[in-house]
């Protein structure tokens, strides 16, 4: 889901986008099926933190473009802040840096 | 249609109906766009990314609407499964009350309470004056001797208590959607596909000479049925899973309990099973709401 909401702050996108833009962000480590990311996508719907931008018909086939919601963006900020957070924990250690 | 689209084609069919209509070729172009050139044959990381999205997808439109409410009516629809599965296979001897039987089971299905509350009585009267030995209705000369999928007679071993206790919280759970009132939503076909498995005797795996004996086929559909309760009250982080497993492992219990003379290793763990996947299914929601106090995404 991080991913997801961190690849929908560059703007809308449609599945295959954002399918591309996760497995770019994570260097290749995620990489969810259409199914999975589908259900990720309808979750994060209902939680309104993404929505429906607008629908376009391509090769004949209806396609969802999605955007982030202003409350998908505090959260998603929220999350980076938490995860700085405790990384900063171990980093700001002097036995780390050495 | 290429090779590769019509099997992406056939796998959608996981998905319910009106979302395929509404999404279906959407997913079908993201699908065909992240597919290697030349490929025919789905991934298999696809292939089960699309059987689970589309079971998530239907278990999480089953718990729409009240919860306790729906959850009493899956709790009814697995008796009532079960209670046809019990007369299946003596079909040619009670063909009248199989059909009552499986007339039950779809008005239970389509959500109408009040056509299924008099089949359920019918039904249950009979099963309960069968294993008492006792004419009602008709004169069925007992035992009724089985057509296919076993081999024992109707209620050979089972004692009326279990059987009335089985008709009872049906019947039960039926008056208290009467009482509720609003409509339901119907359940899935899929439930047909439970009976036969149900009914059927084998494969035996208990010793041979056990009184009674649970076959492999129902053991396997009853635990796969609370599985997918337990997934779907993960998903849904609801109380009704819990609710409609705990109302079909109380009968399963009380059929037990009637056996608690014979009960061997196999039986306590069969039972341990059920009141495991039970008790884990009314346990995950919980486990939701403790975790909900700090916002993730997870």
């Amino acid at each position: 889901m991080y991913f997801v909401l961190t690849t929908l702050l560059d703007g809308p996108m449609h599945g295959h986008a954002i399918l591309k833009g996760v497995g770019e962000l994570s260097g290749g480590r995620v990489r969810p099926s259409v199914g999975t990311l589908y259900g990720i996508l309808e979750r994060l719907s209902e939680r309104g933190v993404i929505a429906v931008d607008r629908e376009e018909v391509v090769n004949g086939r209806s396609r969802r473009y999605f955007r982030i919601t202003d409350a998908g963006q505090a959260v998603v900020r929220a999350e980076a802040r938490r995860m700085h957070a405790a990384a900063a924990l171990v980093i700001n250690r002097a036995t780390f840096a050495g | 249609m290429t090779p590769l689209e019509r099997r992406y084609r056939r796998l959608l069919r996981a998905y319910p109906h009106d979302y395929r209509s509404a999404y279906g070729d959407e997913l079908l172009d993201v699908l065909l766009e992240s597919a290697a050139p030349l490929r025919t044959v789905p991934e298999p990381r696809e292939a089960t990314g699309l059987v689970i999205g589309g079971l998530r997808e239907r278990l999480t439109r089953a718990g729409r609407g009240s919860s306790w409410a729906n959850g009493v009516h899956l709790g009814v629809t697995a008796l009532c499964a079960a209670q046809l599965a019990a007369l299946l296979p003596y079909a040619p001897a009670i063909p009248l009350w199989t059909s009552l039987s499986a007339l039950a089971l779809l008005a239970v299905l389509r959500g109408r309470v009040r056509p299924a509350l008099p089949l359920v009585l019918l039904t249950g009267a009979k099963a309960v004056a069968v294993a008492s030995g006792e004419p009602l209705f008709d004169h069925l000369l007992l035992p009724v001797e089985p057509g296919f999928l076993t081999d024992a007679p109707l209620f050979a071993l089972s004692e009326p208590p279990p059987v009335a206790t089985d008709y009872a919280l049906a019947l039960g759970g039926l008056l208290v959607l009467a009482v509720y009132g609003r409509p339901l939503t119907p359940r899935s076909w899929w439930w047909w596909a439970v009976v036969p498995p149900m009914a059927w005797a084998g494969p035996a795996w208990m010793e041979s000479g056990t009184v009674y004996p649970i076959s492999l086929s129902r053991m396997a559909v009853e635990l796969a049925l609370l599985g997918m309760a337990l997934w779907a009250g993960r998903l849904s982080h609801d109380p009704r899973w819990a609710l409609g497993a705990t109302i079909y492992v109380t009968v399963a219990s009380a059929r037990l309990w009637d056996h608690a003379a014979d009960l061997t290793r196999q039986h306590l763990a069969y039972w341990g099973l059920l009141v495991f996947l039970a008790g884990a299914t009314a346990l995950v929601p919980f486990g939701h709401w403790r975790r909900a106090s700090t916002p993730r995404l997870d």
